[in-house]
């Protein structure tokens, strides 16, 4: 029997994490709002040594295959663009969530890393393949974020991964995330909107974070951001790079195609720029970072 | 134990008593097993994708990455082993093409992987004696040149045989 839990319970996990650094938050900020430039990203990065040095590791990496080592960070920025800068500077304060062994969904370590990474270039993608009037950018960030709370509420979930999927297989539940309501009281994406709030996360990114397997209950001036992450969630899961045992046990709502025209050919062309992509950004950062990932 | 680990789009072969071919959470991608009982070799090719038509630049880089030019690709390698370029007398079984739940036309590209390869190993006039296919959950696998058997994983399950 799993014990239930709730939002003290949820908040007192969050407290036990640290905070995002002070340049990953105006990084965050920054991004979302559709009037900055390039040079505020330029600032924000100056001002943090560790995340400029890890920013010019991470240009230079072997992955990206650059004859000239670049150490400027003006150029580092502009090769690398402001999704990425956000990215090096969100994985690297969130690294005790990211790197976090999902042993509650019988995840392997980095699990959640990959999948959110590989979400990520996926909701990019997405936005940049289809006509949504929203920055690719932002949907690159809020997929990098969507599972956060998978970190946070998977300890409370340890050892029930076999009885969720028979229940799943025997249509006792309808997916994973009313097995994590059912079993714990809280699923992830409830738990990771407690994280957004409290870390006071861009209102899209935190509406993304809540809603990404049920977009059509988002806000309706986020929904189009939202539809796309969620897309981005499947076809990760799809490529399969999932968090564990939960992987392809959601569902997707075809009602995306309210925002989002996608043909068969289109979905096969992002898949294959996806896996692309992943692999050189897997690698790269990788080569810059000292963790597991 | 010698391994040699598949990624998406790579095919390989191996006659070495001992070894295993191997490849990581299939989601949507299908492996394909090819054993030739008389060589006693073992292929598997990890496809991604229905049609090379999509990308036809990527398919001559990494033609296992699609069902059409995928399977070509393994038969080629496997004739190095001195198994039949046609696949004559191989024994085929099919892992993975799973889709995610309520599923839509678009996004059943699982689906779409298993036909399209069942129409190439059609024309080579190949069918496959075992699957296990479909379903909403991504499988790693392996199979044993020793004993042409497919070890099947997936988070949260106990493994099964195939």
């Amino acid at each position: 029997m799993t014990e239930k839990i709730d939002r003290a319970v949820i908040q007192k996990v969050i407290k036990s994490v640290p905070m995002l650094s002070a340049s990953a938050n105006q990084l965050l900020q920054t991004t979302t709002d559709p009037d900055h430039d390039l040079r505020e990203i330029v600032h924000i990065v100056k001002t943090d040594a560790t995340l400029t040095a890890r920013v010019l590791k991470v240009v230079n990496s072997a992955a990206f295959g650059l004859i000239n080592e670049i150490t400027s960070l003006d150029r580092a920025i502009s090769y690398l663009g402001e999704r990425l800068i956000v990215g090096i500077a969100i994985g690297d304060c969130a690294s005790q969530l990211f790197d976090k062994e999902l042993k509650g969904y019988e995840g392997e370590h980095g699990d959640l890393w990959r999948h959110d990474l590989r979400t990520a270039i996926a909701s990019r993608e997405v936005v940049a393949q289809s006509d949504l009037d929203i920055s690719p950018d932002l949907a690159f960030t809020a997929g990098l974020l969507h599972d956060i709370g998978k970190a946070l509420i998977s300890d409370y979930l340890q050892g029930t991964a076999g009885e969720v999927l028979e229940k799943i297989e025997n249509d006792e539940i309808s997916d994973y995330l009313s097995a994590e309501e059912e079993l714990i009281g809280f699923d992830h994406p409830r738990a990771g909107y407690e994280l957004a709030l409290t870390w006071k996360l861009p209102e899209a990114i935190a509406e993304v974070i809540r809603f990404h397997h049920t977009p059509a209950e988002a806000r309706e001036e986020f929904q189009e951001l939202v539809y796309a992450v969620h897309l981005g969630d499947n076809i990760a899961m799809m490529g399969g790079c999932g968090t564990g045992a939960d992987s392809m046990r959601y569902k997707l709502d075809a009602d995306y195609s309210r925002y989002i025209t996608l043909q068969p050919n289109a979905l096969a062309s992002i898949m294959l720029t996806v896996n692309e992509e992943f692999v050189k950004l897997e690698r790269s950062f990788a080569e810059a970072g000292d963790s597991n990932r | 134990m010698g391994q040699i680990i598949l990624g998406v789009g790579d095919y390989g072969a191996s006659n070495r008593p001992g070894e295993e071919v191997k490849t990581f959470a299939l989601g949507s991608c299908v492996s394909v097993v090819l054993l030739d009982p008389k060589t006693r070799t073992v292929g598997m090719v990890h496809v991604a994708l229905p049609e090379s038509a999509i990308n036809k630049a990527k398919s001559v880089e990494k033609p296992g990455y699609f069902a059409d030019t995928g399977i070509p690709a393994l038969l080629a390698a496997m004739a190095k082993f001195g198994c039949n370029p046609k696949g004559k007398g191989m024994v085929v079984k099919l892992c993975g093409g799973a889709n995610v739940m309520d599923t839509n036309d678009t996004f059943q590209i699982g689906k779409r992987n298993a036909l399209s390869i069942k129409k190439v190993l059609w024309k080579y006039g190949m069918g496959a004696v075992a699957e296990d296919l479909g379903g909403n959950f991504s499988r790693t696998v392996s199979v044993s040149v020793d004993t042409g058997e497919i070890i099947l994983n997936s988070p949260g399950r106990p493994n099964w045989k195939l």
